[in-house]
């Protein structure tokens, strides 16, 4: 059976860009902010004139990632990559941007819908492949890695980028009371993962408590949704060690995804438990 | 690489022309018009007011968190839920459900001043997907997917992948979409609707209306469901156009890796096939390059096949739209009648193909073509087999 290895990582958050941008203690970095909000990247080109903060952070996440794995943009191009986008509410800005505007702002209303994000890296980065849009939270990603794992099993595409976007500014005040749906602070991020094939063996599990990468996102940079199991992924591929289990919770939902290295000759796990 | 197929076991639906699946298909085959202007929010500033809205949904199906998409998805899993004939263990029932726009006339409310804590919570894209497996009691997985207008195709495929992989053995499975005034404005300041009525593939087609409804379907692995079944989903694909956010890509690339990649994962070829159901929304570009690709990807068989598109009656219903004409489809093969292509009277020599106007053909397709296009370059197809009771 064809397994997966993360290729390369990209990431964007309210930190800064990478890993080394995230503070040891986020909660303590934030100093009282609710929201840790990430700089609209200065991206060139007219095309991006009406592009949302969230489309742009996509494709400078994108971009991180070809630079963290030493590759041109032409070795993503075409239909043999995938594209799997997860966002529990990056519309949120332009939805709201949308309803508060008094006239129809018609350029911008396409924009209004999740799959802008992945129009526009699509664009960007000539992504002609089959795709999937998740809306959710951490377990949502964690199942976009898997479907990823699936789609490189069965050969349907010869790389896969996972990729998620949160952004909260615009919403803050919203996300104020909701505090049973996400912790403080919210930090916004996107993050990506250019997976093929390999030896890891992606395994979904009933995650009953939080793994200890899920503890250690949430430490290092506080909320952020989605994103989070791919900043995991980000940490485990920077320090050099196994990802080993990935979870998540959002909403009513908890999910794990038991990452094995099979190459390093690691303990299998079951892959439910 | 081909794909096992599932099991559509049962489908629910609530649509404008019809809050069941008898009612459905009824009006379907009459070619009911189920666009009028709409009264449930304002619409006297927009350029136009029409639409395919539910004038009454019933009382069992409004839970008492939620809005009005929470509400039509409601109705639907209500129709699904009279005709399941399995109950199959919540703890391994996951729930699949795809969006266009979500429930954002909750956000609409919320920004209005009524931003309880757990009214955000009802505007996020996937609340309904959670009352639905609240409702339910389902404890699998729980997706939203929001590929645009394709959504309600692309949850299809997805929970066809979740039995395949025995993440689950039962996926409830579909689209939603509710009328707002939120969409409304926004299709209006684009001047994608139009002010006559919808006519797909028609010479004088001016554009789509929209519509409101969800369908939702129980899927199994063959081997788990029961005999008595609506069909198989043989083969789901997708592919992104990757040229602009807000209109389909002009030679419909996208599209025909879509179609492709799900006739390889059925395992069949365009030869094969015995109908399709078009995207068709009414536009005049949808609909050509539709039939571009189809020519393309089926070659000399393209003539031959019967095609329909049914937005003509119920308006585009956007993330639902994937599923119903799924479920038509399936209906299609079950009841022996193709339905008609509702506003289609006058042919475009650009759409020459073999589309079904005014009336209902007589004919049992097998082997089915569903395709869907949504912004964001977003392109899905579906191969669906009908089932033939007693086969």
């Amino acid at each position: 059976m064809t397994g997966v290895r993360v290729a390369a990582v990209g990431l964007v958050t309210g930190w800064g860009e990478g890993t080394a941008a995230l503070p040891a203690d986020a909660r303590a970095a934030a100093a009282g902010r609710e929201v840790i909000a990430a700089q609209r990247p200065p991206l060139e080109g007219d095309r991006f004139r009406r592009a949302t903060r969230e489309c742009l952070l996509g494709v400078a996440a994108v971009h991180d990632l070809l630079r963290d794995g030493g590759l041109l943009p032409e070795a993503i191009r075409g239909s043999g990559t995938a594209i799997l986008y997860v966002t529990a509410g990056a519309y949120g800005a332009s939805n709201r941007a949308f309803v508060e505007s008094p006239r129809g702002g018609a350029p911008y209303f396409p924009y209004t819908a999740p799959s802008a994000v992945t129009g526009e890296v699509a664009i960007e980065f000539g992504l002609t492949g089959p795709y999937v849009i998740l809306v959710g939270g951490a377990p949502s990603t964690l199942d976009a890695l898997v479907s990823a794992g699936r789609l490189l099993r069965r050969g349907t595409c010869a790389r896969a980028l996972v990729m998620a976007v949160e952004t909260f500014a615009e919403c803050a005040d919203l996300y104020a009371p909701a505090r049973w749906l996400v912790g403080r602070p919210l930090v916004e991020a996107a993050a990506c993962a250019l997976l093929v094939p390999g030896d890891d063996v992606l395994a979904p599990r009933v995650a009953g408590e939080a793994a200890a990468s899920e503890r250690a996102v949430r430490q290092r940079a506080g909320e952020t949704a989605s994103a989070a199991p791919l900043i995991a992924l980000a940490l485990a591929r920077n320090s050099h060690y196994d990802p080993g289990s990935l979870s998540g919770a959002w909403r009513e939902r908890r999910a794990g995804l038991k990452w094995t290295r099979r190459a390093l000759g690691l303990a299998t796990e079951a892959g439910r438990t | 690489m081909r794909a096992d197929a599932v099991a559509i076991v049962a489908a629910g639906v609530a649509t404008p022309i019809g809050m069941d699946v008898e009612a459905f298909w009824s009006a379907l085959l009459t070619g009911t018009d189920g666009t009028s202007v709409i009264e449930r929010f304002p619409v006297a500033d927009l350029r136009v007011r029409r639409g395919g809205e539910i004038k009454k949904l019933p009382a069992s199906s409004r839970p008492l968190l939620g809005g009005r998409a929470t509400q039509v998805l409601m109705a639907a899993a209500d129709d699904l839920g009279r005709r399941m004939p399995t109950k199959p263990d919540p703890a391994r029932v996951a729930v699949v459900v795809g969006t266009a726009v979500g429930p954002v006339g909750e956000l609409e409310g919320a920004l209005a001043g009524d931003a309880r804590p757990r009214r955000l919570g009802g505007a996020l894209y996937d609340g309904p997907a959670h009352a639905l497996a609240r409702r339910l009691g389902a404890r699998g997985p729980v997706l939203t997917v929001s590929t645009a207008c394709a959504s309600g195709a692309t949850a299809l495929g997805l929970a066809a992948d979740l039995l395949r992989d025995d993440e689950a053995d039962a996926v409830v499975a579909g689209g939603f979409d509710a009328l707002s005034r939120f969409v409304m404005r926004g299709f209006d300041a684009l001047r994608s609707l139009t002010r006559e009525r919808v006519r797909p593939v028609d010479r004088r087609r001016s554009g789509l209306l929209l519509g409101e409804g969800a369908g939702l379907v129980l899927m199994m692995r063959e081997a788990d469901a029961p005999r008595d079944r609506l069909g198989r989903l043989l083969g789901h694909g997708s592919g992104s156009d990757g040229s602009h956010v807000a209109a389909p890509d002009p030679d419909g690339r996208g599209l025909e890796f879509s179609v492709r990649s799900a006739l390889a994962e059925a395992g069949v070829t365009g030869a094969d096939l015995d109908f399709v159901s078009a995207h068709g929304t009414g536009t005049p570009l949808n609909d050509r390059i539709e039939t571009a690709v189809l020519k393309r990807v089926l070659g000399p068989r393209a003539t031959a096949i019967p095609i329909n598109s049914i937005k003509g009656g119920l308006g585009h219903t956007m993330g639902a739209a994937g599923t119903l004409e799924a479920v038509m489809c399936l209906l299609a093969a079950r009841e022996g009648a193709i339905p008609p292509t509702l506003g289609l009277e006058e042919a475009d020599p650009e759409c020459d193909l073999d589309y079904v106007p005014a009336t209902p053909r007589p004919a049992r397709p097998r082997l089915m073509l569903s395709t869907s296009l949504g912004f964001g370059g977003c392109n899905a197809a579906l191969v669906l087999e009908g089932h033939v009771t007693g086969a």
